[in-house]
C-alpha cells in the first residue's frame, strides 16, 4: 500500500491508513485511504458534527421555512451565516434563524413546554410562513426530549401549519456525513407522499442533493425548463417543502451530490420505483453528458443537445482563453465532501489545472475512490486531514492554488498561497456553462494576483525592480504564452455579468405539447 | 418618557445576537500563547466557532475537540479528553497550557473533567511528558447558562485562578481588556506608553493582526503567556474594562490577593477614556502627559466638526456585549445622538443593577428602551411592525439584514464584524476610538443621505 506517513502525525500511527499516494500504476485495489471513521480527538480535524450536516448543510437552503433549533443558542447562532445558498423568495432562509434557548432549568425539568411555546411565537412572527423544521441538538437529545409528540400536539391544534422534526444531534456519527443521513431519512419516512403535485409535464423529475450555492440551483432548472422537464422539487437548495412532499411522483431523481442524499435517493427507488440517475452540473463534458443522459431517458436527448449546442458556442471561447493560461497549474483541491471527484478530472481536462493532492473532511471511502481514480500520478489523497498535516502537505507540494474552506484558506494565505472557497465558492455560481467560466475566471485571477508575486519579496535583502509601477494579471499569464495564441482572435476573457442568477427569475419558457390528454389530466 | 429596562417577553430566540459560553472560552484561549484549548463535545462546537473567529479576524489559529460521538455521549467521553490531550501533546511540542473547555453536551452527561485534570496530571504527565511543563485546567462552560460573554469572564478568571501566585510584588498593573480587538489592544498599549506605565495586558491580542512574510512563516497567536498570567498576583494594582468580561477576575485577584482592583468604565468615547486615564494616574501616580491633551484636542476637534450640524438628535439602536452598548450609548449621548434602543443579548440578572444603566435611567429624558436576553426580532419587530424611526445602527454583522432591509445605515462595530473589511483592526476605545467612531457613524450617515437623496446637497459646502 502506498500510504503516506506525514511527519507531523507519526506519533498517531492511526493516522497512517489515512493517506496514500497515488503512484506509477497504482489502481483503486492499491490505494485506497480508509474513510468515514472516528475522528481523533485532539488532532485538530476540520470535521463539523451531524447536527450541521442536518440543519446547516440539508435543511436549511429549504426557503419556506420556520428553521429552529431546539437547545441553547449556540449552535443556532454559530450556522447562522455561513452558507450562501440563496432563494428566490428574498433568502428567507439566510435571514430568519430561531432558537428555543434552552436554559438550565430546562435542562433540570424538561424543554418541551418552551419548545411548544417557541413554535407557536415563531408562526406567530411570521404568520406567512406555515412550515417548521425542528432540529434536535446534542442538550435536547441527551435529556429526551419527545419533540415528535410537541410537533404533532401542535399539529393538531393549528390545522394549517406542517412541522417536521429532525433528530440529528451533533455527537450522532463520526462528521456532518451522520447528519446527511439522518435528514435524508427522516425527510423519506415523515414527509415524502404527504402531498400530490400537480404534474404539468411527461417528463418529472426531482433534482437531488443541489443546495443552490450563489444560484447554482437556478443556473440547472434553467436547462431543465428548457428541455420542457418538470422540476417537482429540489433537494432542497432554493426549494419548498410542500414541493418537497410530492417527491414520489417524479419518475426520474436526478442526483448531483450523492455523498449527502444518495440515501434518498436509493430509498425512493426501493420505496417508489424511481430511477436514479447520477450527474454533474460541474465542467462542459460532465454537464452535457448529464443533460444527455436525462435527454435519452426521456427521449428528448435533441433539446438537450440544442442547449449544449448553444451553451458550448457562447461560453468555449471564454472557458479556453482560461485554460491556454492555467495549464500546468497544480492545485491542492481539498473540498468537504463529493467536490474532490465532481471537480477533479473536469479541471484538468477543461482548464488544463493538475490536481495534485485531494482531501475530503467528511466523505466516504467511495468518495475517494472515484476522487483518486479521477487523478494523475503521484496525487496525495487524504481522509479527515487535519491543521498539521494541511500544512505540511502544502509545504511539500506548493501548489499554485488551494480550493478549501474559508479558515484552511487563512492558513494558505499566510503560506502565501491563493485560495478559492471550495464551499461557498469565490464569485459563483459555478454549475452550469457559463459557471464553468466563472470558476476558471476565478482561478485565473488567483493565481495571477500580482499580490503573491509581491509578497515573496523580501525587501530587506532581495533585489527588486524599480521600474514598474504595476503588473497585471494578463502581463504575468501571458508572459510564457506564444502569440499565437495570445492573437488568436476566437478566445475571449469571461464577458458575464457579477450577477448572472438573478435574470434567469424572469425567464419565459416554451410550451411543449403533452404527448396525451389521459397524462395531462394526471 | 424615561429609559425602560425590561426582559424580552417571549422565551424563544428570533435571530439571537450572542452564541453561548463554550465560544466565549474559545476566544480568551486564542489569546494566550503556548495554549491549544481543547473543547470537549461534538466538533461542530469548535468548527463553527474557529470559522466565526475567523471571519472576524480574517485569520487562522488552533483549538482543538475531544470529537464525542455517539458511544461517548451513550458511555461517557473523559477518554475523548485524555486521548485528545495525549495527541496534542504528542504534536505541537510547544504547548505549555492546554484548557479543557466543557459543553452543553458533556456538562448534560456529567463528564468529570476536573477528574480528568487529576488524573493526567498524576499519569500521563508524569510518565510519557516527564520534565515538560504543561498545565491543565478545566473550564466549565455549559451552553445553557450565561452567554458567549459570560463565557469569556469564565474563562478569564479561571485562567487566572489557574496561575495566578504570589511572589515579588511588582510595578505593573494589570490591565484586562474584556473581549475586544486588535486594534483596541493597540491603542491601550499606546495610551499605557504614553503615561509610561508598565502592564500585563490579559489577553494580548495586538498580533491577531497579524502579516504574510516573505517566506510565509507567519502564524497568528495571542501574546499573554503564563508567566504574565503567574505574576497577576503581584500586580499594583487590576483595572478591568469590561465589568462583563474580565470583571470575575478581577474580582477574584482583589480577594485572593488583595490587590486594589478598578472595574470600569469601558474606555468608550471621551469621558470614559478621561476615566481610564485618570484611573492609572491615581494608581500609579504618573501624570498624564501633554501628549495626550494633544491627542484628546484632536479627537475633540473631530468631534466639533459633526456634533451639532450632524450627529444631534440622531436616533440610535445599539446591539451586543453588554459594555460596549453602554460604553457606545454614553458616547452617543455626548455626541447629542439619542440612543432609543439597547439590546443585551443574554439574561444577566445583573445588568439592570449597572450603575451606568442607573444613571441612563436617572437622566434620560426621551424614550429609551434597554431589553436583556434580547434578540434580534426586539428590532426588527419594532421597525416592522411597532413604527420604530431609526436613523444609525450600531452592531456587529449578524444584524446585517436589518440594515439592508429597512435600508437603515449601520456601523459595524462590536463582534463579529465579518461583512466589512477591517474592522478587527481600528480601535473603539481611547481618545483614537472616539475619532474612529465618530467618523464611521458620520460617514455611514453621510453615504445614507446621498443614496437616499436626503438633503445630499448639505454637504456642498461642509
Amino acid at each position: 500500500m502506498p500510504y503516506h506517513e506525514f511527519e507531523c502525525s507519526k506519533v498517531i500511527p492511526e493516522r497512517k491508513q489515512h493517506a496514500v499516494i497515488k503512484g506509477a500504476g497504482e489502481d483503486l485495489t492499491s490505494c485506497l485511504p480508509k474513510g468515514y471513521l472516528n475522528t481523533i480527538p485532539g488532532s485538530i480535524s476540520e470535521r463539523g458534527c451531524a447536527y450541521c450536516g442536518a440543519k446547516h448543510v440539508i435543511g436549511t437552503p429549504m426557503k419556506d421555512v420556520i428553521h429552529i433549533s431546539h437547545g441553547p443558542v449556540g449552535c443556532t447562532y454559530d450556522t447562522w451565516q455561513t452558507k450562501r445558498y440563496i432563494s428566490d423568495n428574498n433568502n428567507f432562509q439566510l435571514k430568519y434563524t430561531f432558537a428555543t434557548d434552552v436554559k438550565e432549568k430546562h435542562i433540570v425539568f424538561g424543554a418541551e413546554k418552551v419548545l411548544k411555546q417557541n413554535i407557536i411565537e415563531a408562526f406567530k412572527a411570521f404568520p406567512e410562513i406555515k412550515r417548521m423544521t425542528i432540529y434536535q441538538t446534542c442538550a435536547t437529545a441527551l435529556i429526551g426530549d419527545d419533540i415528535e409528540a410537541i410537533a404533532q400536539e401542535v399539529m393538531d391544534e393549528m390545522p394549517d401549519v406542517d412541522i417536521f422534526v429532525c433528530n440529528s444531534p451533533g455527537f450522532a456519527g463520526p462528521s456532518q456525513s451522520g447528519g446527511h443521513h439522518k435528514i435524508n431519512i427522516a425527510w423519506l419516512n415523515q414527509k415524502v407522499g404527504t402531498l400530490e403535485p400537480k404534474i404539468t409535464s411527461d417528463y418529472v423529475i426531482n433534482y437531488v442533493g443541489e443546495y443552490n450555492i450563489q444560484g447554482d440551483q437556478e443556473v440547472m432548472l434553467d436547462f431543465f425548463k428548457r428541455m420542457g422537464i418538470q422540476v417537482l422539487s429540489t433537494f432542497t437548495g432554493n426549494s419548498s417543502y410542500d414541493d418537497l412532499r410530492g417527491m414520489h411522483r417524479a419518475h426520474l431523481n436526478v442526483l448531483e451530490c450523492a455523498r449527502s442524499a444518495e440515501y434518498l435517493c436509493d430509498e425512493l427507488r426501493a420505496r417508489y420505483g424511481i430511477p436514479r440517475l447520477d450527474i454533474d452540473g460541474f465542467g462542459f463534458e460532465a454537464l452535457g453528458n448529464s443533460l444527455k443522459k436525462i435527454g435519452l431517458f426521456f427521449g428528448i436527448e435533441d433539446r438537450a443537445q440544442a442547449i449544449i449546442d448553444e451553451e458550448t458556442a457562447k461560453w468555449k471561447p471564454q472557458l479556453d482563453w482560461y485554460k491556454e493560461r492555467l495549464q500546468g497549474k497544480r492545485v491542492c483541491l481539498w473540498p468537504g465532501g463529493s467536490k474532490l471527484w465532481h471537480w477533479a478530472h473536469a479541471i484538468q481536462a477543461e482548464m488544463g489545472v493538475k490536481v495534485i493532492s485531494v482531501y475530503t473532511k467528511f466523505g466516504h471511502q467511495g468518495d475517494m475512490e472515484k476522487g483518486i481514480s479521477r487523478c494523475g500520478e503521484g496525487a496525495l489523497a487524504i481522509d479527515d486531514p487535519n491543521e498539521l498535516e494541511g500544512q505540511e502537505a502544502l509545504r511539500m507540494l506548493k501548489p499554485d492554488v488551494i480550493f478549501t474552506g474559508k479558515r484552511p484558506g487563512e492558513v494558505a494565505k499566510k503560506m502565501r498561497v491563493p485560495y478559492l472557497n471550495a464551499h461557498a465558492y469565490h464569485n459563483g455560481p459555478y454549475k452550469g456553462f457559463e459557471g464553468w467560466v466563472r470558476f476558471a475566471r476565478d482561478i485565473y485571477n488567483a493565481i495571477y494576483s500580482p499580490i503573491y508575486q509581491l509578497s515573496g519579496v523580501d525587501i530587506s535583502k532581495d533585489e527588486i525592480a524599480t521600474d514598474k509601477g504595476f503588473v497585471t494579471r494578463r502581463m504575468l499569464s501571458d508572459a510564457g504564452l506564444s502569440d499565437e495564441i495570445k492573437s488568436l482572435p476566437t478566445l475571449t476573457e469571461y464577458t458575464g455579468k457579477y450577477d448572472c442568477v438573478t435574470d434567469l427569475r424572469g425567464r419565459t419558457y416554451p410550451d411543449f405539447e403533452r404527448k396525451t390528454a389521459a397524462t395531462a389530466a394526471e | 418618557m424615561t429609559c425602560d429596562v425590561k426582559v424580552k417577553d417571549r422565551v424563544g430566540t428570533i435571530n439571537p445576537i450572542f452564541t453561548c459560553q463554550p465560544a466565549g472560552a474559545q476566544f480568551a484561549s486564542i489569546g494566550i500563547k503556548d495554549c491549544i484549548g481543547i473543547v470537549h463535545g461534538g466538533q461542530g462546537c469548535v468548527m463553527f466557532v474557529r470559522l466565526l473567529i475567523s471571519q472576524h479576524l480574517k485569520e487562522s489559529f488552533e483549538i482543538a475537540s475531544s470529537s464525542v460521538h455517539e458511544d461517548g455521549a451513550v458511555f461517557g467521553a473523559c477518554g475523548r479528553v485524555e486521548e485528545g490531550i495525549d495527541v496534542l501533546l504528542a504534536r505541537y511540542p510547544d504547548i505549555r497550557v492546554i484548557p479543557i473547555i466543557t459543553t452543553c453536551s458533556t456538562e448534560v452527561i456529567g463528564d468529570d473533567v476536573d477528574g480528568v485534570v487529576t488524573k493526567l496530571e498524576e499519569g500521563l504527565l508524569k510518565e510519557k511528558y516527564a520534565g515538560r511543563e504543561v498545565h491543565l485546567l478545566a473550564i466549565h462552560t455549559p451552553s445553557f447558562v450565561g452567554s458567549m460573554v459570560t463565557g469569556y469572564d469564565v474563562a478569564v478568571r479561571d485562567f487566572v485562578r489557574k496561575f495566578a501566585k504570589k511572589g515579588e510584588p511588582s510595578d505593573k498593573i494589570n490591565l484586562i481588556t474584556g473581549w475586544v480587538n486588535p486594534g483596541d489592544v493597540k491603542e491601550l498599549k499606546h495610551l499605557l506608553a504614553e503615561m509610561d506605565i508598565e502592564a500585563t495586558v490579559l489577553f494580548e491580542i495586538e498580533s491577531f493582526d497579524s502579516p504574510m512574510m516573505p517566506d510565509g512563516s507567519a502564524v497568528s497567536h495571542g501574546n499573554t503567556t503564563i508567566e504574565d498570567l503567574v505574576d497577576t498576583a503581584n500586580a499594583k494594582a487590576t483595572i478591568a474594562l469590561n465589568r462583563y468580561e474580565g470583571g470575575k477576575a478581577a474580582e477574584y485577584l482583589e480577594k485572593t490577593f488583595d490587590i486594589p482592583t478598578i472595574i470600569g468604565p469601558t474606555p468608550i468615547g471621551i469621558r470614559n477614556t478621561d476615566s481610564f486615564l485618570h484611573t492609572l494616574k491615581a494608581i500609579t501616580g504618573q501624570p498624564i502627559p501633554q501628549s495626550l491633551v494633544r491627542e484628546r484636542g484632536v479627537a475633540l476637534d473631530a468631534l466639533t466638526d459633526l456634533t451639532h450640524m450632524f450627529l444631534a438628535d440622531k436616533k440610535v439602536a445599539i446591539y451586543g456585549n453588554p459594555d460596549l452598548v453602554i460604553g457606545l450609548a454614553e458616547f452617543c449621548l455626548d455626541l447629542e445622538m439619542k440612543p432609543v434602543l439597547l439590546l443585551l443579548g443574554d439574561d444577566n440578572a445583573a445588568y439592570v443593577d449597572d450603575p451606568r444603566i442607573k444613571a441612563l435611567r436617572d437622566n434620560v429624558d426621551y424614550g429609551m428602551e434597554i431589553i436583556t436576553n434580547a434578540d434580534f426580532w426586539e428590532l426588527e419587530n419594532r421597525i416592522k411592525n411597532e413604527g420604530l424611526e431609526l436613523d444609525l445602527i450600531l452592531g456587529h454583522s449578524k444584524g446585517r439584514f436589518i440594515s439592508i432591509d429597512y435600508d437603515i445605515p449601520m456601523v459595524r462595530v462590536g463582534f463579529p464584524t465579518y461583512d466589512r473589511a477591517g474592522m478587527y483592526r481600528h480601535p473603539v476605545v481611547g481618545y483614537g476610538g472616539a475619532i474612529w467612531l465618530v467618523e464611521q457613524m458620520a460617514n455611514a450617515l453621510f453615504a445614507d443621505m446621498e443614496h437616499k437623496k436626503n438633503k445630499e446637497w448639505i454637504l456642498n459646502v461642509w
